[in-house]
Order: C-alpha cells, then sequence, then structure tokens
C-alpha cells in the first residue's frame, strides 16, 4: 500500500491511488498472482519498496514490455535504475525467445525517462496518443534495450 | 522486390505521377479466392508481412474462413469491382480500446501505381467515421520496405520512430518504422 495508495506514484499509470488495503488485495489476487513476471523491489532489510513486471507481448514471442513503481520515498536514489537492469538481465536469461524489452514513459515524466536511459534502453520516438492513462490519450516516448545491446 | 532492387526515390517519384484508377472497397467473397490467390501466393508480395504465403486454394479458401470472414475490418482493393489487393484494420491487443493497427496487400502488378495510397486514404476516412472511439491508426513498415513508408507518408501518416527487432517476419527479428495518424490529423485527398 505505501506505494499504491500515493498519487505521486500513481500519477502517470493506468490506476489511480487505492483508498483501502482489501482494494490492494484483490488486485494482488486478481493481477499480481497470475501475472507471467511481477517482482518485488527489495531493499537493505528486504522490505518491499516498489514493484516492476515484465508483460510479453500478445502476438509477438520476440518483445515484451517492462513497467515499475515506486514509493516516494525512495525516488532519486538509483533503485529503480538498478532493478530495470537487474530485471532486464534475469528475463533475457529466462526468456530465450525474448529479442527485444521496451518501455513507454510519458512525455511530461522526465524522471522516468532518465532511470530507462542510466538503464541502457535506448530512446526511439514519440508515439502519439498512445496510451490511456486515467482517461487521457497521451503521447508517449519509446525505449527499448535489446538482449545484444551491451549492459550498462 | 528482390534485394539489389529497392527503388531508388527518383523511380518512386516517377512513378507516383501517373494517373491512378477508380479503387473500391468491398467485402471479400468466397467467389475471389482465385483473385485473392494472386497476391496471397507472391513472395514479392509477402515478404514483408507476417501472414504466411498461400500457396494453395485451399489455403487461400482456409484463410478466408478463418481470419477474413470473423475479421473486424477487412477489405478488398478492388478495380472495376475485381480484387487486386486488401487492406484491414483492427483493434490494437491489450487494453488500448481508442487504437487500431492498418496493414494491406497489393497484387505486383498493380505496384507503383497509388493503388495501395489510395485504398489506405479511403480506408482512414471511413473508419474513423464508423469508430468513433478510434484516436490512433498506427502501421509499422519493415526498414527495408520503402514502398510501404511510401503509401503510409502519402496517405497522411507521421513518421514517429524506428523500433528494433520489433516483429518475426518469416522467422527473422526485424526492425520497423512505426507511423500513426491521429483523428485530429488532416485527411489527404
Amino acid at each position: 500500500m505505501t506505494w499504491a495508495s500515493d498519487p505521486r506514484v500513481t500519477r502517470f499509470q493506468r490506476r489511480g491511488p487505492y483508498a483501502t488495503a482489501s482494494d490492494a488485495l484483490r488486485y494482488i489476487t486478481e493481477h499480481i498472482l497470475p501475472h507471467p513476471w511481477y517482482r518485488a523491489i527489495c531493499v537493505d532489510n528486504g522490505c518491499p519498496v516498489g514493484s516492476i513486471s515484465v508483460n510479453p507481448a500478445p502476438d509477438d514471442r520476440c518483445r515484451a514490455s517492462v513497467g515499475y513503481r515506486l514509493a516516494y520515498n525512495c525516488w532519486g536514489r538509483g533503485i529503480a535504475t538498478a532493478a530495470l537492469r537487474e530485471a532486464a538481465a534475469r528475463v533475457f536469461e529466462e526468456w530465450p525467445h525474448l529479442k527485444r524489452l521496451e518501455a513507454v514513459a510519458d512525455v511530461e515524466n522526465p524522471a522516468s525517462q532518465r532511470v530507462l536511459e542510466k538503464a541502457g534502453f535506448q530512446r526511439e520516438g514519440v508515439l502519439r496518443k498512445y496510451i490511456m492513462l486515467k482517461g487521457e490519450r497521451r503521447d508517449m516516448v519509446m525505449f527499448s534495450l535489446l538482449a545484444t545491446d551491451p549492459r550498462t | 522486390m528482390e534485394r539489389g532492387t529497392t527503388p531508388q526515390l527518383k523511380q518512386l517519384v516517377e512513378e507516383e505521377q501517373k494517373p491512378i484508377p477508380d479503387i473500391t472497397l468491398r467485402q471479400l467473397k468466397h467467389s475471389d479466392v482465385e483473385d485473392l490467390m494472386k497476391w496471397k501466393s507472391d513472395d514479392r508480395v509477402m515478404r514483408f508481412t507476417t501472414r504466411q504465403v498461400c500457396t494453395t486454394k485451399d489455403e487461400a479458401l482456409d484463410f478466408t474462413e478463418r481470419f477474413i470472414m470473423p475479421h473486424p475490418w477487412f477489405r478488398a482493393i478492388c478495380i472495376e469491382d475485381r480484387p487486386v489487393g486488401s487492406l484491414a484494420i483492427g483493434p490494437a491487443p491489450g487494453d488500448e480500446k481508442h487504437r487500431a493497427w492498418i496493414g494491406y496487400s497489393l497484387a505486383y502488378d498493380y505496384w507503383g501505381r497509388g493503388i495501395a495510397t489510395a485504398a489506405v486514404k479511403k480506408a482512414v476516412a471511413i473508419i474513423f467515421k464508423e469508430w468513433p472511439h478510434l484516436e490512433r491508426i498506427e502501421a509499422v513498415a519493415d526498414v527495408e520496405n520503402r514502398r510501404s513508408q511510401r503509401v503510409l507518408e502519402k496517405a497522411g501518416f507521421q513518421r514517429e520512430a524506428v523500433l528494433r527487432k520489433f516483429i518475426v517476419i518469416k522467422d527473422k527479428v526485424r526492425d520497423v518504422v512505426m507511423y500513426s495518424f491521429l483523428s485530429t490529423d488532416p485527411l489527404v485527398e
């Protein structure tokens, strides 16, 4: 709930902040547990401070998209960047057919764009009105990391 | 097109000066299967598509039943009511209901005459009316498919990015150029 109930964290996510623990619990049951690849980001004492998930494309096994979210008080410490690097290394190993990991960041979310660049993703371009975010169609910057790209 | 015969810009521009025949878009019928085979069996046409080549009439009929008939929006591109190609528009996979993709094929003998461009322009105008929730039509063209990129550009699509290793075509992972046409973009006459 620490990050999922915080509107600063959910600002660029599809869903809004959770108000109650039972909302979050339902999300865990319906979305997280059956997910193909969903991991908690933990630091130091093993306490989750965020999560990272990888979604294979429904129509092409060669690509998957990664998304992440982090508790606000953990921003600005390189945690998301480290989590991305680690997640990328693991999925490329676990899914040998995967050639491309992609991520989109809202054009107005430079912090997330920076995380992706530092994690070694390559900026490809702006896709107009690509994702629906809270009822609004948003322009997104597309990034990709290939299995063959040098790791940072 | 074979490798090494990628048309130069000059050739493409010359082709673009020729008058375009009248084209219509209509539903495909089972009786069109012979015409469908003309491009579905041609490697030059199917080279940059994700669909398999149809080498027999049975395969073409099977493709018609399984893919074309249930498709949300599949049209034959016709000259004097004879199909010379096809065009399909489908909702984007996943939750993004405001998005759709467009794809098209044209028999080789009809290349270089502006037919695919005319078909795409017509289809774009129609689909934004028929699907009022639609805000973005996107298309990808293989980085080496300069002809198809020209079709999209002439039809008013905006080039957005090269997406690396985006799709698998004929067992190879390919880079593609992503194009889009928004419901707010001006239609091209």
